[in-house]
């Protein structure tokens, strides 16, 4: 008998970077397949191909032994493949059973809405699920994990062929994971497969039967899970080569320079304590969501911080908005590039610019000499390829794009330097440009805190790695000590290192 | 240079070319229906009557240029001229009364600012509101009358002219299109606006004061809406609570829309907004011509005005998309930017 | 069995109660008003001015249906007062002229002028994608211009339309005004409709979350269509309803009617950002602006201030939706157990 769906040589590429490459596996039907890797291994990108969201460069799926091109979300639908989305689907202002049943409503006579029906295939799931709230709650009265955990209904209710979970446990607490994973094994029973993403290997253990790992975007093994303990599988998932990566000079390290005492968000992160000193690169480590991107956005002043203190240069700093913490020497490079980095018809020197306006246009004019002048200097530091400092910055290629964002605040001239993801989605070029820049940087003195979810970025470049698990610090390692074992073990919960 | 960006750039160099072509092609057509539309007399008048709609459409520029709307503006204008009437008729001197209008109407404008700058309330439902509140305000002020009779150096402004044919309103736009001008394409703050237009969020990462520039926009269009007061005043000789509660408020839209700015923001400029207004005076000044009535003016500026959003609706797709035989190149890289992370929530 | 952390049952019955206060609200404010003007004013608590007001209120109520179904899909239409006019006027003519046109056929015209224009605004802001204040804004102008087009600056007098046409008004079946019958005809049936009919379920879908909608295959752009064409409809039997009420047709009848309308949907609890608001809270946010209008008359307060309390009531109304939305979400955010959660996505509204 075939396998439900079969992969055979997937491969996908974004510009320069390969996400996927000549991938094959089997999903079997009526079985849990965990797919397990680090950020960036391919994990979503496969997922996406299963779903019609994207198309593969190369390879060909095989549903039921089938040849299949799987073109949009409704091919996916039709042949049963259905994603559990996160927050986009959500509807605040409906119930939680509409959100479920939205755009597909039951019909009753006149082909009207059956809401009796509705409501009581909606209460069956919840029931199942075990959670505390009813199909008539508003969905703006629930929090991310209720929202989560009706997505999980959502995808529950499709009867799908083939359930893929991507971190469906991220935000739940013990007992609705135990729910949950009683009514993964119920669907299993009944022949469904369910492909499981996590990076909680206890939950893969507990759950899976087959585990695939990935590494690099290209498949590594796909074993029953008993034949995998945990160890293997971490063993499994590392070991990338060090090529293409740029060596970090060594740099004296100065004086404290900021200090965080504490510091917490409802709901977001709690007591988180640390110390940055001049010229050091510290790494700040742990899986999307685990509050890595939360601390920093709230020390620049974007996001409120509900406790604790922070000090820059011995003097109390309170965060209240990005112009605050810019005028106390504080940049922070945003992770998303496209909504949060460049105004993208503006070009080159209006964007280099952007966080020095006070400081270059004195009476209030704007001085464009000036501006352009600042742009040609950080386009010959930073290599940027840009025709003149006049070019539209929609129009360069992501690299270049991402080192005139590095630019803007380079010209602000911290002290501190956040950097959220420098390298997400850029060429090998551009990531070496940058490594060689930070470096550069902090050997002039500057602090820089890195945001990776690259581990070998961050190992190659930090010269002390915090790690971050559910919300909290979770080990703090010195740059001997950083191995990729020892941060994932970290980021997954495995060892509660002392911080 | 890409060609895309070339062509977007030149597109919207033609676009301040395109309202000349329009303007020198309307004015044809109104020279054939009569011969007296080249006369210097009526070639310096024309825009006379529009004075106060461009005005009001400066300051509103500012507004949607940083990605907002305010449609109050025209009774904001209302509430100021009445305002400036009755403390005039009271015994006040005409012009320490019309201090105390810019004043009102920077007021109204502010609390229009405040309301959505601080409170976050979009500005599309609150100058909905606003639109009739402060028209409400103007009648209970003035109630059904009228009043005329302001002294003549006051009414100057809007109605008077220098050797009997340069109108003193046309400096006044002038000035204030070279003073705004400046303003929004030279200084900080306007390169503020436009930042915000485009992408707030980046704004408020680059450390602007993304909050205190908002709610400065709605009181800089209240302020103009009060300078419009006093020129209305100055032109029509009088005033009622109606004033302006008509077309007047869809000729100030299609200015601004009509002038290339860019209704969702980020884009814009005040000649293109200066030309907009002199097509539209010439428009109407040619169907009054061809003996057109008013509300059939309405209908073409209306027309105007969606075609208007249209042409630029189609002009930003071409540029976003690309043209066809660029297309493929930026629907990859449209893919590659969808990778940044968010939706999913382990990495790619 | 509860987890450690769980916020209370009772938050999310607190939020329901958040959101049915608003009806509750209206009803109260609208009992309360009664009982003033009934206590102030001598003439008001009597059945003909009781049968006025609801004459007065039902042209509002049958627009009003039509501009909720708009507004719940994020968007607004400005228009229907011109729709109401140019309905009025085309109707009213073709009935004055042939006076053997039976009245039905006469209110099918002008609900289908209301239907032609409102797809035309649809098309304009689903198809042409202009933001929908600035399109409607200029079909106003452009409908208006139309009904000067039509009876270049003509009137239809009483006395040109057929005596069953002018009696129509004065007939109170039930003792219930004609007018008011088709009012809660159209509110029962649009209710209904946006309770049971799934395509009209999607425009709530569609005005809380357009992105959602369109990820779940929600028909966003034929939905938006409809809704400004069921819009176009109404205003167009709001138009009829015109006629019929005062019977002689101008260039300015229902000139300015838009506001009665929207201050209506915004009082009556139709969030102006779309997703949510009832025909239920609609019909009582009219009868409170009627009643309070009523009484200002009766009252002798001047007309003027009318105007600004329906535009302050707007103001007021969009500010406390967005401070609450606000402040309810946040609420709730901040009771969440601390755990990792994924950064999140909605943007503020």
């Amino acid at each position: 008998m075939s396998a439900l769906v079969e992969l055979v040589g997937i491969t996908k590429g974004y510009g320069g970077v390969q996400a996927l490459d000549d991938v094959s596996f089997a999903i079997e039907a009526g079985a849990v397949h965990a797919l397990v890797g680090e950020n960036g291994a391919g994990k979503s990108t496969l997922v996406k191909i299963l779903t019609g969201v994207v198309h593969p460069d190369d390879g060909r799926l095989l549903v039921d032994g089938e040849p299949q091109r799987i073109g949009s979300a409704h091919d996916a639908h039709r042949l049963g493949i259905v994603a559990m989305y996160q927050e986009p689907t959500v509807f605040p202002d409906l119930t939680v059973a509409e959100n479920i049943f939205a755009g597909r409503h039951p019909r009753g006579r006149l082909r009207s809405v059956d809401w009796q029906a509705m409501r009581s295939a909606v209460a069956q799931l919840l029931d199942d699920l075990g959670v505390e709230f009813g199909p008539a709650t508003p969905m703006r009265g629930l929090g991310v994990a209720d929202r989560q955990l009706t997505e999980i209904a959502k995808a529950l209710s499709s009867n799908a062929r083939l359930l893929i979970m991507d971190e469906p446990t991220a935000a739940l607490s013990p007992h609705e994971v135990d729910n949950l994973f009683g009514t993964v094994r119920r669907l299993r029973e009944r022949g469904v497969a369910v492909v499981f993403i996590s990076h909680r290997l206890e939950e893969v253990a507990a759950l899976a039967d087959t585990v695939t790992v990935l590494r690099d975007g290209r498949h590594v093994t796909t074993r029953p899970a008993e034949t995998l303990p945990q160890q293997e599988i971490v063993r499994l998932m590392v070991g990338r080569s060090l090529d293409a990566l740029f060596p970090k000079e060594t740099v004296e390290i100065g004086e404290p320079v900021l200090r965080a005492e504490g510091l917490g968000s409802r709901g977001v992160f709690s007591d988180v304590s640390f110390e940055l000193r001049r010229g050091e690169i510290v790494g700040l480590a742990g899986f999307v969501g685990s509050g890595r991107s939360e601390i920093a956005r709230a020390i620049f002043g974007i996001d409120r911080l509900d406790s604790g203190e922070l000090w820059i240069d011995g003097r109390r700093f309170r965060p209240s908005s990005p112009r605050a913490a810019l005028r106390r020497g504080l940049a922070y490079l945003p992770e998303d590039r496209l909504n949060q980095g460049l105004v993208q018809p503006m070009s080159v020197a209006v964007n280099t610019s952007m966080a020095v306006l006070p400081e270059l246009t004195p009476a209030g004019f704007l001085r464009p000499r000036r501006e352009r002048a600042l742009a040609r200097r950080f386009m010959e530091q930073l290599r940027i390829k840009a025709t003149s400092p006049a070019q539209i910055v929609r129009s360069l290629s992501g690299g270049n794009q991402q080192k005139v964002v590095l630019s803007k605040w380079l010209a602000a001239e911290p002290r501190i330097l956040i950097l959220d993801e420098p390298t997400h989605g850029v060429d090998v070029g551009t990531k070496a440009d940058v490594h060689r820049t930070i470096s550069r940087l902090a050997a002039e003195g500057l602090t820089i805190l890195l945001i990776s979810s690259e581990l070998l970025e961050i190992i190659a470049m930090s010269d002390r790695v915090l790690v971050m698990h559910e919300g909290r610090l979770a080990a703090e390692l010195s740059r001997a000590e950083a191995t990729e074992e020892r941060i994932i073990e970290a980021a997954a919960g495995m060892q509660k290192a002392v911080a | 240079m890409s060609p895309v960006v070339g062509l977007a750039r030149r597109a919207i160099v033609r676009w301040e070319a395109l309202l000349v072509v329009m303007i020198l092609a309307a004015g044809v057509w109104s020279w054939t229906l009569s011969s007296f539309f080249l006369r210097r007399a009526n070639l310096l008048d024309l825009a006379t009557p529009y004075i106060f709609i461009g005005l009001v459409a400066f300051g509103l520029t500012f507004v949607v240029v940083a990605g907002e709307i305010d449609i109050s503006v025209m009774s904001i204008m209302a509430v100021a001229a009445v305002s400036i009437a009755e403390i005039w008729s009271a015994g006040v001197d005409v012009w320490l009364a019309a201090l105390a209008g810019l004043g009102v109407a920077v007021v109204l404008g502010l609390a229009n600012g405040l309301l959505v700058g601080l409170l976050d309330v979009p500005s599309l439902a609150v100058t909905l509101g606003t639109l009739a509140a402060y028209r409400g305000l103007a009648y209970v002020i003035l109630g059904g009358s009228s009043i005329s009779g302001l002294p003549t150096g006051f009414t100057d402004v809007g109605g008077g002219y220098i050797s009997n044919e340069l109108p003193d309103a046309l400096l006044v736009l002038l000035a204030f299109a070279l003073v705004l001008g400046v303003l929004l394409h030279a200084t900080r703050f306007g390169r503020y606006l436009y930042a915000i237009g485009s992408t707030r969020e980046v704004a408020r990462f680059s450390g602007i004061p993304v909050a205190r520039v908002r709610v400065t926009i709605f009181a800089i269009s209240g302020l103009m809406a009060g300078f419009a007061a006093i020129v209305y005043l100055g032109f029509f000789g009088s005033v009622q609570a109606d004033a302006a509660s008509g077309s007047e408020l869809i000729d100030v839209v299609t200015a601004v829309v009509l002038g290339g700015v860019d209704i969702f923001g980020g884009s814009g400029s005040i000649l293109g907004v200066l030309l907009a207004l002199i097509l539209i005076a010439v428009l109407r000044n040619g169907m009054q011509l061809a003996n057109l009535g008013g509300a059939t003016q309405d209908m073409v500026i209306g027309g105007l005005l969606v075609a208007a959003i249209l042409a630029g609706n189609v002009l930003r797709g071409a540029q976003s998309r690309g043209l066809p035989w660029t297309r493929a190149r930026y629907a990859r890289k449209e893919v590659t930017q969808a990778e940044t992370p968010g939706v999913h929530s382990s990495g790619t | 069995m509860k987890a450690p952390g769980r916020p209370a049952v009772s938050a999310q019955t607190l939020v329901s109660a958040v959101f049915r206060l608003r009806e509750l609200g209206i009803g109260i404010a609208l009992l309360l008003t009664v009982v003033l003007f009934s206590v102030r004013a001598t003439n008001f608590a009597t059945v003909s001015n009781w049968q006025d007001i609801a004459s007065d209120v039902a042209v509002v109520i049958v627009v009003a249906v039509g501009e909720t179904m708009v507004v719940l899909t994020r968007n607004i239409d400005l228009s229907v007062g011109s729709i109401a006019g140019l309905s009025a006027y085309l109707s009213a003519e073709t009935l004055s002229t042939h006076h053997g046109v039976p009245i039905v056929v006469m209110a099918l015209i002008a609900v289908g002028v209301g239907l032609a224009a409102g797809l035309v605004n649809g098309l304009l802001v689903a198809v042409g994608r202009i933001p929908a204040i600035i399109a409607t804004l200029a079909t106003l102008s452009i409908y208006r211009g139309l009904v000067f087009q039509a009876t270049g600056g003509d009137y239809v007098f009483p006395n040109e339309l057929p005596q069953s046409f002018q009696n129509l008004a004065a007939e109170k079946p039930l003792g219930l005004p004609f007018l008011a019958w088709v009012a809660l005809g159209v509110a029962l049936v649009g209710g209904a409709v946006l309770r049971w009919a799934p395509w009209a379920r999607d425009f709530y879908a569609i005005g809380s979350s357009p992105e959602a909608a369109r990820l779940v295959a929600v028909p966003v752009v034929r939905r938006v269509i409809t809704a400004f064409a069921i819009s176009g409809a109404l205003a167009g039997l709001g138009g009829f309803m015109f006629a019929v009420r005062f019977a002689n047709v101008d260039t300015n009848t229902a000139r300015g009617f838009e506001f009665d309308v929207i201050t209506a949907v915004v009082i009556g609890g139709v969030n102006v950002f779309g997703g949510s608001g009832t025909i239920l809270g609609v019909t009582l946010g009219a009868l409170l602006v009627a009643t309070i209008d009523n009484g200002f008359t009766l009252l002798k307060f001047s007309e003027f201030w009318k105007i600004f309390f329906e535009g302050t009531a707007i103001v007021v109304a969009v500010t406390l939706d967005a401070l609450l939305k606000g402040r309810v979400q946040d609420a709730l955010r901040r009771r969440r157990r601390p755990a990792s959660i994924p950064r999140e996505q909605e943007a503020p509204a």
